[in-house]
């Protein structure tokens, strides 16, 4: 027995080691990975920064943008000749468009205070049950049976929507009456959305302006644009006009080549169509775009862009402006000197839509009054913009809604209903990380348990090898 | 309970700290000290593990299960916190074993090696518990240059899994044969 200690028995213990070690260089590793088919897809970069600036005069108010992006996706959906059929390309889809045919966005969630978890929480505010392109989203056949999302208003999905208006946090279907939903509006329970688009509004100048209710839905009037397809015929309804513009289609080796020219003819507007040609001998690789962009009329065309929203040297730089004061109360957040707000922001690059986008925390914008985002008051027609940028971290949010944060499944969710802000207990970082974690929360738990369990049986094993050298070898010791 | 748990977290991150400097003087120092240290060390051990449990009951109820099983922090805690009791048990279980004898020969760098292991858990597991209340340490920095993102959940692929338990069914195994040949 006084020889054990001597001998190889002691040595066992490196077995621990050996094994704590290969779990700590490998942890974190077999579990995360895109999966199409549950609508996950990862992007490369889970943050990104974005800089703004305000500045308002007597009656309107401006807002800059300045993100990077490798390159400008300015074409979205696009139909192209084939073999004898317009193929379309750019529909919705987990992650980066393999073609590139996913334009590039901005939008921004403003609030008054009639939304006061939307200065606290932000965009999570506005993630229900079952969201489109989640893993768990609800079928379109689902919503389109919902007496007031799908029958009443058309919808097959479930989009952005305000937590009061549901009866029930964990159930979308369980939206509130007509008359209640109206009431809230009228009490200011909505959120204006500024959207802008570099492929379905900047070519002509425009952005959309819709608001987040018990849905994502459209200012009223007319937005800035339509869809270019006759279902009868399985065709466009429009070209591009061959007198003025010298061609009837764009080339969809232009199209995917990652290039731009803001100067030339890259999408189809009421400018330059004309009825489409069927009569024309349509090559293989012509593409004409789905969408046809038209000025926006009523209170949907109150956001216009200022100067040219233009991509280069591997920035976008855009600029919004609106009236202080739309006239349009139910849809649009009316802004005054010496007001504070609320605002959030959401970009789209690299070809992705849907919720593959980066999102702000909420910050406070102050027109004349201190908040984190200082509007500049300026006389005359435009501002002249400094180099004063607010800067801000965008982040993926990944498979995180509202239902989950106000949950038992969340520690934080008691620090929710005492009104503690998000900015106060989690970073961009930090946010994008768990974002991402919950797409795989099952798989990750249960690999967990394991590595948890694994690390505890190396432990009872390597006590079990140590101990017979571990034997007390003095007299009057324990045996 | 979360101030009940912040209050038992004391016990055992002093005792294992403490247990940790006791075997480190114990093993490497001569002098009144290191036997001072290779003498009190069991009890330590054993007040060290007896606030362990506490600690980590209380623990378990400062949120619901779902809510530790659903963050990575959480679940990155627990886990830290488990295996640095299943490290200082070993310790007692070895110490206890070999009483006067534990520092003697090679013996001496086992509980080294197991002191410093649990050290860096013990300590993993405290930082962690500091970012979940709000209050991170640097020491989260240090974790990050050696590889692990405390905000993403510590856990291994399935082939390492597979690999850790033969190393502890294969070290089992030896020290049953190991005790036989003793026997």
């Amino acid at each position: 027995m006084a020889r054990q200690d001597k001998g190889a028995t002691p040595w066992l213990v490196l077995g621990l080691p050996v094994a704590l070690g290969l779990a700590w260089v490998t942890q974190g590793s077999g579990v995360i990975e895109d999966d199409p088919e549950r609508n996950i897809s990862i992007p490369e970069a889970l943050t990104m920064p974005l800089q703004v600036q305000a500045a308002y005069n007597d009656e309107q108010i401006f807002f800059r943008y300045r993100w990077p992006a490798e390159q400008a996706h300015v074409y979205h959906d696009m139909l192209r000749y084939e073999d004898g059929e317009w193929i379309r390309h750019g529909s919705s889809m987990p992650g980066p468009d393999p073609d590139g045919t996913y334009e590039d966005r901005v939008a921004m969630l403003v609030d008054d205070g009639g939304v006061p978890e939307f200065g606290r929480y932000g965009g999570y505010i506005t993630v229900g049950d079952r969201m489109r392109f989640f893993s768990d989203s609800a079928s379109p056949a689902e919503v389109a049976e919902h007496p007031y999302l799908g029958q009443e208003k058309g919808k097959s999905d479930v989009r952005k929507y305000l937590p009061a208006t549901r009866r029930d946090q964990t159930d979308w279907r369980s939206v509130e009456d007509a008359d209640v939903l109206a009431a809230q509006r009228e009490a200011g329970y909505f959120l204006d959305l500024w959207h802008w688009r570099a492929g379905r509004s900047n070519p002509i100048g425009a952005s959309d302006d819709q608001w987040v209710g018990e849905y994502r839905n459209s200012d009223a009037g007319t937005g800035p644009y339509t869809t270019n397809w006759d279902g009868d015929n399985d065709r466009p309804r429009w070209m591009l006009d061959p007198e003025q513009t010298g061609q009837r289609a764009l080339r969809w080796e232009d199209v995917v080549s990652g290039e731009v020219d803001f100067d030339s003819i890259y999408y189809l507007s009421e400018e330059n169509r004309t009825d489409f040609d069927p009569d024309h001998d349509w090559q293989d690789g012509d593409v004409i775009p789905r969408r046809l962009l038209r000025t926006p009329e009523g209170s949907r065309g109150s956001i216009a862009v200022h100067g040219q929203a233009r991509w280069e040297d591997g920035y976008w730089d855009v600029t919004l402006v609106r009236d202080l004061d739309t006239g349009s109360p139910l849809d649009d957040k009316i802004l005054a000197d010496q007001g504070v707000y609320d605002i959030g922001i959401a970009v789209y690059r690299n070809a992705t839509g849907s919720r593959w986008h980066y999102v702000s925390h909420p910050y406070s914008l102050g027109l004349g009054r201190e908040a984190d985002l200082q509007a500049t008051a300026f006389s005359g027609g435009a501002p002249e913009w400094d180099d004063a940028w607010f800067d801000m971290t965008l982040f993926y949010p990944g498979q995180v809604d509202w239902p989950l944060l106000i949950s038992q499944a969340h520690a934080g969710a008691e620090n929710i209903a005492q009104g503690t802000p998000v900015r106060a207990r989690h970073s961009e970082e930090q946010l994008a990380l768990y974002g991402v974690e919950m797409e795989f929360n099952d798989a990750i738990t249960s690999r967990w348990w394991m590595t948890l369990v694994a690390g505890l049986i190396v432990m009872l094993g390597v006590t079990l090898a140590l101990l017979p050298g571990f034997r007390s070898t003095r007299q009057g010791d324990r045996s | 309970m979360t101030g009940m748990h912040h209050m038992l977290v004391h016990f055992p991150l002093g005792l294992w700290a403490l247990a940790t400097l006791m075997i480190l003087v114990g093993a490497l120092l001569p002098g009144r000290m290191a036997e001072l240290s290779r003498a009190a060390l069991l009890p330590v051990l054993v007040l060290s593990l007896l606030g362990a449990l506490a600690a980590i009951v209380s623990g378990f109820l400062v949120w619901p299960l779902a809510a530790h099983t659903h963050s990575p922090l959480g679940r990155n805690h627990l886990l830290m916190s488990l295996w640095s009791l299943g490290i200082f048990t070993m310790l007692t279980v070895l110490v206890w074993r070999a009483g006067d004898a534990a520092f003697d020969g090679a013996r001496r760098w086992v509980l080294v090696l197991l002191a410093l292991i649990g050290g860096l858990f013990f300590a993993a597991a405290g930082t962690l518990g500091g970012h979940l209340v709000g209050a991170p340490t640097a020491f989260s920095e240090v974790l990050g240059v050696m590889g692990w993102e405390v905000y993403t959940t510590f856990y291994s692929p399935l082939w390492v899994i597979a690999v850790m338990v033969l190393i502890g069914v294969g070290c089992a195994a030896l020290g049953r044969r190991g005790r036989r040949s003793v026997d």
